[in-house]
């Protein structure tokens, strides 16, 4: 061995300021392990939703579930914690002990109860490794409120460790089925985008289709057969007002119209319509209620779905043989294929950030869930189940939730990030299908 | 169905309603009547009323003290307060004659601190005595392991220069086979705790340089700082901090780093550069 005898000269010869320099090229790829323990009281109280100490639990409960359903955080189980936080850690959390269990990162605040009758949740995330404070807000809210108030926090936690914005404060809206194939009963249906709070919102009277959220998520609009008539509606939360926007204009309304989706800035409507045997794409701006033709080929141009910048169209058509995918300025101008190779695609859907599109490529039997860019390169398969269609993104465009059929059985709600990986399934009373996911809420 | 509660809108639609009525058929006059009455606005069947959305309202909090790293001891260093009898503080000698022995363990603190406080500090340095005397043989397999194919070969010259070249284009004062191997036995312990934020739109373009100091015991000195960072925009300012800290957190966690202590003076003070580009 030469090394001992290179000592003795490094020895000398190194200035106490040398720099030894390495280059790390790769790393590894886990959740990373995360102590969210329960919130302590600010001072102990009672609320309409339970005592400040129960409102604590289920928050750090609800928090640890949001992060943990990311795949990028594992949160550690609290019966190996080797200590709780107090009050008093909030503000100066025992660093050393969260280190023994290896977590590198600790969510921690507390719950007060207000004298208005609502509650205040102080949210804080420490680097435990490093021992310093990376963020904190706080959040006042109803005590009803106190779930909104936890996925606020998990979105803070969330996009001051990763770097992007957070989704867990935000909604699902999807078709809930149930009853045979030949007389099923379809409802619309919105729940947290963790299942809680579930609710229907149509009785199953008439079959309804492709609910989609309005930007401010004031609003939803579907495909209803109301009336024996598929038309395009509009439903308002809060009064539960129900409208058909598609019989307003003077006679211009008279097909069947379907798959809408809101502009970005929800001030537009765009849709489909089959007028004398040929649908088209059009627009309907809600405040002049005028609308635009947006295409005019033979075949069906149906699936349209807005960049986020509201400046172009992805749409789906048969024109040239089979189903694909164009793109068209967001006035109709310059339609251009963007999907090719074996079998056809559907159901487009940009993503919130604006670098991808996902669909549904149909292929061998199968339906899966695809991505690509808008110029249509780069396409990915990101699922491999049976039938998987119907996308939807995250408010932050990172997971992609879709339904999954099985043979004979009912659909239901999975979500798989954009990696491929982290495949999960939602929990729902029944079946469920057309997800749609909503902006984050404000 | 149930005629609308209220709020129709400004625009007279009947007409339309009306006239498209009209223009189906004329078996259809019941229906239009009926239809008439509606006007163009239907609710369906009652539906449930959905709760508006649960306000919350952002608020500060009370400022937590800013934690910095100096004050908070290190996990094994705390019990050994009360049993340690004291860090030797008569001998305020400085001793600051370079002695060029070569100490094992340096004693880097210099400074005398004339503070009264008699033991209040919990002296991060040399609590141990760790008077190792030098075992060529475990340095050379910790050597070895870390770098598998380098003694293999008879020593060559050539490749010895390309080598120091790779490790250290400029600075001829450390040894570059040294520097090499300390690089291996670095990158081997650290890399396995980087955990980089890989789905972030800007991974690929992101590097960054870490500058870290190290105790002779292979624990970090206080907390490593970003030295530089490529990648960069107005745009991923947050991905960029978040990238960054997982960097920070790689030599945290892997702290203490196993390396021999003869060469502590040639990685008291390492940069390392953090690139994801070979991940998948």
């Amino acid at each position: 061995m030469r090394i001992p005898l290179l000592l003795g000269a490094m020895m000398l010869a190194a200035p106490a300021s040398a720099q030894l320099r390495v280059d790390i090229n790769s790393g590894i790829s886990q959740p990373m392990p995360i102590a969210v323990p329960t919130f302590p009281a600010a001072t102990p109280g009672q609320t309409a939703a339970g005592s400040t100490d129960e409102l604590g639990q289920r928050i750090a409960e609800v928090i640890a579930n949001d992060l943990r359903s990311s795949g990028l955080f594992r949160p550690i189980a609290q019966a190996a914690f080797t200590t709780q936080v107090s009050n008093a850690d909030v503000l100066r959390p025992q660093f050393a002990a969260w280190r023994t269990v290896a977590a590198q990162a600790l969510v921690t605040g507390n719950v007060t109860a207000n004298p208005d009758g609502g509650i205040t949740l102080a949210c804080y995330a420490y680097d435990v490794f490093a021992g310093v404070e990376l963020t904190r807000q706080g959040f006042v809210t109803t005590a009803a409120g106190w779930r909104r108030a936890a996925h606020k926090c998990a979105d803070l936690v969330y996009s001051r460790l990763t770097g992007e914005t957070g989704y867990f404060d935000s909604r699902i809206v999807y078709i809930s089925e149930t009853g045979p194939r030949s007389k099923r009963i379809k409802r619309l249906a919105v729940m947290d985008q963790d299942g809680a709070g579930h609710r229907f919102l149509t009785s199953g009277q008439n079959l309804v289709l492709t609910p989609r959220f309005s930007p401010s998520q004031q609003q939803i609009t579907y495909m209803s057969f109301e009336g024996n008539r598929p038309r395009v509606w509009l439903y308002t939360l809060g009064t539960a007002r129900q409208e058909a926007i598609s019989q307003s204009s003077a006679g211009q309304f008279q097909g069947m119209s379907f798959a809408p989706r809101f502009s970005p800035d929800g001030r537009t409507l765009v849709f489909s319509m089959a007028v004398n045997g040929n649908t088209d794409i059009y627009t309907l701006d809600l405040g002049s209620k005028r609308l635009a033709r947006l295409t005019s080929q033979p075949g069906i141009e149906t699936s349209p779905s807005f960049s986020p910048d509201g400046s172009r169209i992805v749409f789906e058509s048969d024109r040239g043989g089979t189903q694909q995918l164009y793109i068209m300025g967001a006035d109709g101008s310059g339609q251009q294929r963007i999907s090719f190779g074996d079998g056809r695609a559907a159901s487009p859907v940009w993503s919130p950030r604006g670098d991808l599109i996902a669909f549904t490529r149909f292929g061998g039997g199968r339906f899966a869930i695809n991505v690509m860019r808008p110029d249509g390169g780069g396409e990915r398969q990101l699922t491999n189940g049976y039938q998987d269609e119907g996308a939807t993104w995250s408010p932050n465009g990172r997971v992609i939730m879709f339904q999954r059929s099985s043979r004979g059985g009912s659909p239901a709600l999975w979500s798989v990030d954009l990696s491929g990986q982290n495949e999960r399934k939602l929990p729902t009373p029944l079946g469920a299908s057309d997800p749609a996911w909503s902006p984050l809420l404000d | 169905m149930t005629l609308a509660a209220a709020r129709l809108p400004p625009p007279p639609p009947v007409q339309g309603s009306e006239g498209r009525a009209l223009a189906i058929a004329g078996a259809a006059h019941v229906v239009l009547l009926v239809a008439l009455s509606f006007g163009w606005q239907w609710t369906s069947t009652p539906l449930p009323m959905v709760d508006e959305i649960t306000p919350v309202e952002f608020v500060d909090i009370a400022d937590a003290p800013r934690v910095t790293r100096p004050p908070e001891p290190s996990i094994e260093a705390a019990p050994q307060e009360t049993t340690a009898p004291e860090p030797t503080p008569p001998e305020p000698a400085p001793e600051p004659e370079p002695a060029p022995v070569p100490d094992p363990v340096p004693t880097p603190d210099p400074a005398p601190k004339p503070e009264p406080r008699p033991q209040a500090k919990p002296k991060p340095t040399p609590p141990k005595p760790e008077a190792k005397p030098l075992d060529t043989q475990t340095l050379s397999n910790l050597i070895n392991k870390a770098l598998p194919k380098a003694p293999t070969k008879p020593l060559n010259t050539s490749d010895l220069a390309k080598t120091i070249q790779a490790a250290q284009p400029k600075n001829a004062a450390i040894d570059p086979r040294a520097a090499a191997t300390l690089a291996q036995a670095i990158r081997a312990q650290v890399a396995p705790c980087w955990n980089p934020p890989i789905g972030g739109a800007d991974v690929r373009k992101m590097t960054v340089l870490i500058g870290a100091e190290f105790q002779p015991d292979g624990s970090v000195a206080g907390n490593p700082r970003v030295i530089s960072q490529t990648g960069t925009s107005g745009q991923n300012g947050d991905y960029a901090r978040a990238f960054a800290e997982t960097a920070r957190r790689a030599v945290l966690r892997c702290s203490p780093l196993k390396l021999p202590a003869d060469l502590y003076p040639l990685w008291k003070s390492v940069e390392i550069n953090f690139d994801p580009e070979q991940m998948t």
